[in-house]
């Protein structure tokens, strides 16, 4: 039986200990560990797609991305580590900036009520004395959006009327088919997505959120009132995007405020590897043809684990 | 002709209404098909393609069976609407031992059906579900979204074989097809032993093999047949066929079904001041 091994559980201390005791070699480097760890990156206007297209009209975008700075650790210190870890020894100048791109001061603009809950659910993080306090992503609930795009890598598949994403932990389907929102007293985790493309740009309204679902381990949120606008801006290489969120939510913040996830393409024809983690990619068995990556299902409750395991049975 | 002659003797007026009528419903189901996202290059036997000219299965589909209560023929019972059944000759071709941990499970139906834990449902068991799933394809794969917990069956049309790493467990099984003529044929292999066929207790091994057969009836109804082989559970292969119907009501979208938050829901309360 074959088990996938996350760079998560460097994150899962004692995972990893009963990992090492059971002979399992550590994680070597790869080229997706050094490009998360990006102190900058750069920007991408919104303007004309001149690369490849599906017959249907789209952007061609399908395949592996990955964001390109870090996990879903902290929000607005994405390099900062996991609440409560050793601090850094950079400055903070020397790490990737704040998802928040917007305040310019890079914090989330939170009501006083909601700072305080906030810094609740940052302090109890390592020691979850109450149930809330456990990160719902920890108990396999989707990431929820934006946070989704901050954990593993994860597949783009495309078709007439539809962008998928298809995550380690979760499924969310954008329609471009001009069906209206579903009925506002739905809540979903994953919420509902209504998208269309501008040029080199997928402009997605995403309502209907569950607010279950946090930013990050820093335990950012917004309530079931938060809209969602969120832009995918695409390089015309096709081998980057920028996700520009404006997330707009009076339950919860004084102002509407803005989300910027750098993210990168991998893929065997640019020299990438699949190294469980931003690449999740296997390479499919085809005797006698060039090497191509593939898909498999991602399972997470059924396996008692807090990612999606793939392969391997657990439950026993 | 039955019905032109039913024009004709509706006389003048009634007609006209009737062939109003009549171009009205063609017009209607015309955007029913588009809605649906049927039409993109209709062959000669009327049925939805790709570019490529294979069969397109791009839709929302469900069974109207009673299939996941019991593959077998049942009476109506407490937990179970009636059903004749969709196995071929009534009864799955148990080895004795499997027999008796099949009557084991149904005894248990009510407290270990892994669907109570909103576990993955395996394969065949998501395709005739009374839940909906929805077919994205393009020529390399078939992507099945199944709304029951929103878990991802990809099925491989590009030529790829099995892993051929051997002990994979994977809960929907590996899945690579290919097309004899337009019927879809997809094997299915590598599957754990955590998976139930059904509410009544139906199981299988880790040596289940599955070989699909899909196929369209017309452009809103599919043929879905399955030959289910399991040394280690049957005494010999056997099948099953159910009908996946299109839904076509307005709007109708997949409405994410993650339920195995419902247990720790209560603790993720709306965050309000």
């Amino acid at each position: 039986m074959r088990i996938q091994l996350s760079l998560w559980a460097l994150a899962m201390l004692p995972a990893l200990a009963i990992a090492q005791s059971a002979g399992a070699p550590p994680p070597k480097p790869s080229q997706g560990e050094a490009i998360r760890w990006e102190k900058s990156f750069p920007a991408i206007e919104s303007g004309k797609w001149t690369g490849k297209r599906l017959s249907d009209g789209q952007p061609d975008v399908q395949g592996n991305w990955a964001n390109t700075i870090a996990n879903q650790n902290n929000w607005i210190d994405p390099q900062a580590g996991e609440p409560g870890a050793r601090p850094p020894k950079t400055a903070r100048n020397e790490r990737a900036p704040s998802r928040v791109s917007d305040p310019a001061d890079g914090q989330v603009p939170f009501q006083p009520w909601a700072r305080t809950l906030q810094q609740e659910f940052f302090t109890n993080f390592r020691n979850p004395v109450k149930p809330e306090y456990i990160e719902p992503f920890a108990r396999c609930a989707p990431g929820g959006v934006p946070k989704s795009f901050t954990w593993h890598g994860y597949e783009i598949r495309q078709y007439p009327g539809y962008v998928l994403f298809l995550f380690n932990s979760g499924t969310r389907i954008v329609h471009l088919d001009g069906k209206p929102h579903l009925p506002g007293s739905i809540k979903l985790w994953n919420a509902d997505s209504r998208g269309h493309w501008e040029g080199n740009t997928l402009v997605v309204d995403v309502t209907n959120n569950n607010a279950k679902a946090r930013l990050g381990r820093s335990g950012e949120f917004a309530s079931d009132n938060v809209h969602i606008v969120e832009r995918y801006i695409f390089d015309n290489g096709g081998k980057r995007y920028n996700y520009v969120a404006t997330i707009t939510d009076p339950t919860v913040y004084t102002q509407p405020w803005t989300a910027t996830i750098p993210s990168r393409r991998y893929g065997l024809e640019q020299g990438d590897e699949p190294d469980g983690w931003h690449y999740e990619g296997e390479i499919a068995n085809r005797p006698g043809k060039p090497p191509m990556d593939e898909y498999y299902e991602r399972i997470c409750v059924e396996n008692n684990g807090g990612f999606g395991q793939v392969a391997t049975t657990q439950a026993r | 002709m039955l019905k032109l002659h039913s024009f004709v003797r509706a006389g003048s007026a009634g007609k006209q209404w009737s062939l109003l009528r009549a171009a009205t419903g063609a017009l209607a189901a015309l955007l029913v098909i588009a809605q649906a996202g049927a039409v993109h290059a209709a062959g000669p036997s009327g049925i939805p393609r790709l570019a490529s000219g294979k069969p397109d299965f791009s839709g929302i589909w469900q069974t109207t069976s009673a299939a996941d209560f019991d593959l077998e023929p049942h009476s109506a019972r407490k937990d179970a609407p009636p059903g004749a059944g969709i196995v071929e000759g009534n009864q799955i071709p148990y080895l004795p031992a499997a027999l008796e941990q099949k009557k084991r499970n149904f005894e248990a139906r009510t407290t270990t059906d892994p669907r109570l834990k909103c576990w993955t449902l395996g394969t065949p068991r998501g395709i005739y579900y009374p839940e909906p799933f929805q077919i994205f394809q393009r020529d390399r794969d078939l992507t099945l979204v199944f709304q029951f917990g929103h878990s991802v069956r990809t099925i491989n049309t590009n030529g790829t074989l099995h892993p051929e790493v051997t002990d994979n467990e994977f809960w929907l099984g590996d899945s690579r097809g290919k097309w004899e003529g337009d019927t879809l044929v997809v094997d299915v292999k590598d599957f754990n032993d955590e998976t139930w066929l059904d509410r009544a207790g139906n199981f299988h091994s880790t040596e289940l093999h599955v070989v699909e057969r899909w196929k369209f009836l017309d452009a809103n109804t599919i043929d879905y047949t399955a030959t289910l082989e399991d040394p280690k559970v049957f005494s010999r292969p056997w099948n099953i066929s159910v009908i996946l119907h299109r839904h076509r009501e307005k709007n109708f979208q997949l409405i994410e079904d993650y339920c195995y938050t419902l247990d720790y829901d209560q603790y993720y309360p709306v965050p309000h001041s």
